[in-house]
């Protein structure tokens, strides 16, 4: 039992997950413990001269028959994806927004790029731009140029705006980007807000998707996808020597979050509470963090001291674990320099050797496999790792998912830009006693 | 337990009316629009043909690294120079170059950066349209030429976390930090989560900025087909308002602990008294008319401030120049103040709607007011809309009741912030 605390406690309520390897949260979860790959050829678009033509695309995806066509219309495909999460996670928590609660729910995203989507600009350009150069005087008949649709759609909180519009929120709503760590700070900052007392509930969570032409070419460009094409289901091994880049993954993630004592009056399910945030910019280079840590090591302490916990507290760490060279070996130095001796023990697993890499989806996607580890007492397994790094030796969770109890999960995420997120959950039996949430 | 004051220690500020707060103040004062005939792109024929563009903009005189051009776009140029002045201004660095290794260390771990960032632009794009004519509409031929055609640092160049990520490298700075894609309401939520952040105990002091270059021709097309861009002039709360026009650049403040803010004697310009926020969730575009959202926004930043409406001595309203927006902002400025209505005044008649960096450039340009104990007139202001009745407003230059400004801020997705400051 932790010490009595004034602070208001946030609980995790509700899940809701699309991924690769998975269109909800079962699904999802008994891919991540038996470490399938989504990873396949590129089948959205014809990516065959593309020097990557792997991803980890979202399969079958169908919309909910819940959501309304007219609001499906102001969509892009990683909207459909947060529409879908947020619909399940509330279900899930068995509670929504009413008109007397409106005003106590806020909203926290992190949302994917903002930009059109790549038939929008092939239609601009066929239009406008036939010699690749667009002409300011063809855009004022441009079809595409002029559709209040493509606007509604590429604008920056459209997400946001779908969702609070869909569910009737009505307090703070936030749209954020900081890249990877967007979805984790959005998790992040739903934590900050029902502490603050703005909001007693948070739908918060993560969407995006960029397994596009556009989208793949710019990471193609940096070279920071790997190039396994003939092997997508092992392109992405998070800490083995051979690492060479991420899978591109895409989907949604969105979590219930409520303030702990109303979510126990109410008898709602509860799979963890949200412990702490911590966040932290690296101040090195915008594509990676410094190879000792420096960075993503203050964000880590900051997250522990905010839950109050310390390193032994702490039984499973869902790293960032891209499966690039600099993220692993950097990220590893952090867990090694914040965790000290505890990490011979810490079990560590990056589910993105599984689903790939969400991007702005991934914090919150991570968040969400760290609630559940929790709530089942199952680490889910770091996939297809066969040779060691010297440089990554932490304790990782190979072969298969290991089955223990969890009394605090962390969640890290790195992104461009330099800025690191860390989420900790703690078991509910350790904050008051009462039950954890029973498996539906 | 008490929460600690946060108080603002600096201030940076760029737009079409000027490098700083004063001399964008001082625009104002004067009665002169910066609005103008848009350069970038041959207008001719085009419906809409004015903005507030920074003219003759000298990417050089806004970020000096000329290596750091290459990464960034004409939105981040804003940001780093208008962060950049704020960050100077404080004497936070030489400040820092004064402490022993490990103590400066701590000082940048415990100084954070929020931004509020336009998100994307559609002309980022453009960078592959050369591409989609070389491949003659086959992706294949895309995937193949790609690398030989497209800047390899691409993706980079198009972050919408720039500005959050170059401040930290450029100055040194490594505490907590979030990057606000909200629309318009992102500066002014980057200035709210930082005063959280410092009230919270995450950091002893954080950058705020925000910052938008929404002057394009494909957002111009958009914003006009769906009504919101005025056919000659800006003008809020005006029985002829019909729309709003671009701005663009950006604004900063440095938000400091009260502890923190003595320890190095940092100058004081101004303080955070309280912030609120909400949204309706009516969707992307629609706003109630009852201006329910600005209400409860400027109704919860007074009770997290602990101020009656009468404290409050001036409102810097939003003030976007369209129907809409005006009336709902005024019905809700109505429903809180009553009889008791402080002077209300709006920028962007001066320079245009900075989207992103609009809220938080109005609350600069608001400590700049305080200061000097005026309230700006609305120099486009000629007759009120009947629907604003009741509005304090006016052509001319008046003075402020109290030393407490209300800056109010909205955005798409039904979004409403409002901010209460204090000049010393």
């Amino acid at each position: 039992m932790t010490p009595p605390s004034p602070r208001r406690r946030v609980a995790v309520t509700g899940l809701g997950l699309v991924t690769p390897v998975g269109n909800d949260v079962e699904g999802t979860w008994s891919a991540l413990l038996a470490g399938r790959s989504g990873g396949r050829g590129i089948s959205l678009f014809d990516a065959s001269g593309f020097s990557v033509r792997i991803a980890a695309e979202v399969k079958d995806f169908r919309d909910d028959e819940r959501i309304e066509r007219r609001l499906l219309k102001h969509t892009m495909r990683a909207h459909r994806f947060a529409l879908v999460a947020a619909e399940q996670a509330l279900a899930d928590a068995g509670i929504r927004p009413t008109e007397a609660t409106a005003e106590r729910w806020g909203c926290t995203v992190g949302a994917g790029m903002m930009t059109s989507e790549y038939p929008d600009l092939a239609e601009l350009h066929a239009h406008s731009a036939p010699e690749g150069e667009v002409q300011a005087g063809r855009l004022l008949t441009d079809p595409s140029a002029n559709d209040p649709m493509i606007f509604c759609r590429s604008n920056a909180n459209a997400g946001l705006a779908l969702l609070t519009r869909r569910h009737g929120i009505r307090g703070y709503a936030t749209s954020v980007h900081t890249a990877c760590a967007s979805g984790g700070q959005a998790v992040g900052t739903g934590l900050k807000l029902i502490r603050r007392g703005v909001v007693d509930r948070v739908l918060a969570g993560g969407f995006d998707s960029m397994i596009s032409p556009v989208g793949l070419a710019g990471f193609c460009l940096l070279s920071a996808v790997s190039a396994d094409n003939d092997d997508p289901q092992h392109a992405s091994r998070p800490f083995d020597a051979t690492r060479n880049g991420f899978l591109l993954g895409e989907g949604a993630g969105f979590l219930v979050l409520e303030e702990w004592e109303s979510a126990r009056a109410r008898g709602a399910r509860i799979y963890a509470e949200l412990a702490g945030d911590g966040n932290s910019l690296s101040s090195y280079r915008i594509t990676d963090s410094p190879p000792d840590g420096d960075g993503p090591i203050q964000a880590m302490r900051a997250a522990l001291a905010d839950a109050r916990a310390t390193p032994a507290d702490v039984d499973y760490l869902n790293a960032h674990g891209t499966s690039t060279g600099m993220n692993d070996r950097s990220e590893s130095a952090a867990t090694r320099a914040v965790f000290g001796d505890e990490v011979r023990r810490l079990l560590v697993s990056s589910t993105k050797s599984s689903m790939g890499h969400l991007i702005a989806a991934a914090g919150a996607v991570e968040a969400a496999v760290c609630a559940l580890a929790i709530q089942r007492g199952e680490m889910p397994v770091n996939a297809n790792y066969r040779v060691p790094d010297p440089d990554c030796d932490l304790n990782l969770v190979l072969g298969e998912a290991r089955r223990q109890r969890v009394r605090m999960a962390m969640s890290n995420s790195f992104g461009f830009g330099g800025s690191n997120s860390c989420v900790v959950m703690r078991h509910p039996e350790l904050v008051d006693g009462g039950p954890v949430a029973s498996r539906s | 337990m008490a929460l600690p004051r946060i108080l603002i220690t600096a201030s940076g500020a760029v737009c079409a009316a000027g490098m700083d707060a004063e001399a964008i103040l001082r625009a104002v004062l004067d009665g002169r629009s910066a609005i103008g005939p848009i350069t970038q792109w041959d207008t001719t024929g085009w419906p809409v043909r004015i903005a507030g563009e920074v003219a003759d903009l000298n990417p050089r005189a806004l970020v000096e690294d000329r290596k750091l051009h290459k990464l960034i776009r004409r939105t981040d140029l804003f940001g780093l120079y208008a962060a950049g002045r704020a960050i100077e201004a404080s004497g936070l660095p030489a400040w820092r170059e004064t402490q022993e290794a490990a103590e400066a260390a701590i000082t940048s771990d415990r100084t954070g950066v929020y931004a509020g960032s336009g998100g994307g632009n559609y002309q980022n794009q453009y960078d592959y349209l050369p591409l989609m004519t070389a491949a003659g509409g086959d992706l294949r031929e895309f995937g193949r030429q790609l690398p030989d055609t497209v800047n390899p640092m691409w993706l980079l160049r198009t972050l919408p976390n720039n500005v959050l990520g170059h401040i930290g490298i450029r100055h040194g700075l490594k505490g907590p930090n979030a990057c606000i894609t909200n629309h318009s309401v992102g500066g002014t939520m980057a200035v709210i989560e930082a005063f959280e952040a410092l009230r919270q105990g995450e950091a002893d002091r954080a950058v705020a900025v925000g910052h938008d270059a929404p002057i394009e021709p494909q957002m111009v097309l958009y914003y006009r087909a769906v009504g919101l861009i005025a056919s000659k002039a800006l003008r809020p709360f005006d029985a002829c308002h019909d729309g709003s026009l671009f701005g663009e650049g950006a604004g900063a403040l440095m938000l400091e602990t009260e502890v923190s803010a003595k320890a190095r004697g940092a100058p004081v310009i101004g303080e955070v008294l309280g912030a609120g926020f909400a949204s309706e969730g009516e969707g992307l575009l629609a706003i109630r008319g009852d201006g329910d959202g600005v209400a409860r926004a400027v109704r919860a930043a007074l009770a997290d401030a602990g101020l009656i409406p009468a404290d409050v001595g001036m409102v810097v309203a939003h003030g976007n120049g369209t129907p809409q927006s005006d009336a709902s902002e005024a019905a809700a400025l109505r429903c809180v103040f009553g009889n008791a209505m402080p002077p209300v005044t709006a920028f962007k008649w001066a320079f245009g709607h900075l989207i992103a960096a609009a809220g938080i450039l109005d609350a600069v340009l608001a400590l700049a007011a305080l200061k000097q104990r005026v309230v700006p007139g609305i120099a486009t202001l000629d007759q009120i809309a009947p629907n604003c009745a009741g509005l304090q407003v006016s052509a001319t230059l008046r003075a402020p009741r109290s030393d407490v400004a209300l800056v109010i801020c909205r955005g798409f997705a039904g979004t409403n912030a409002a901010l209460l400051l204090r000049a010393p």
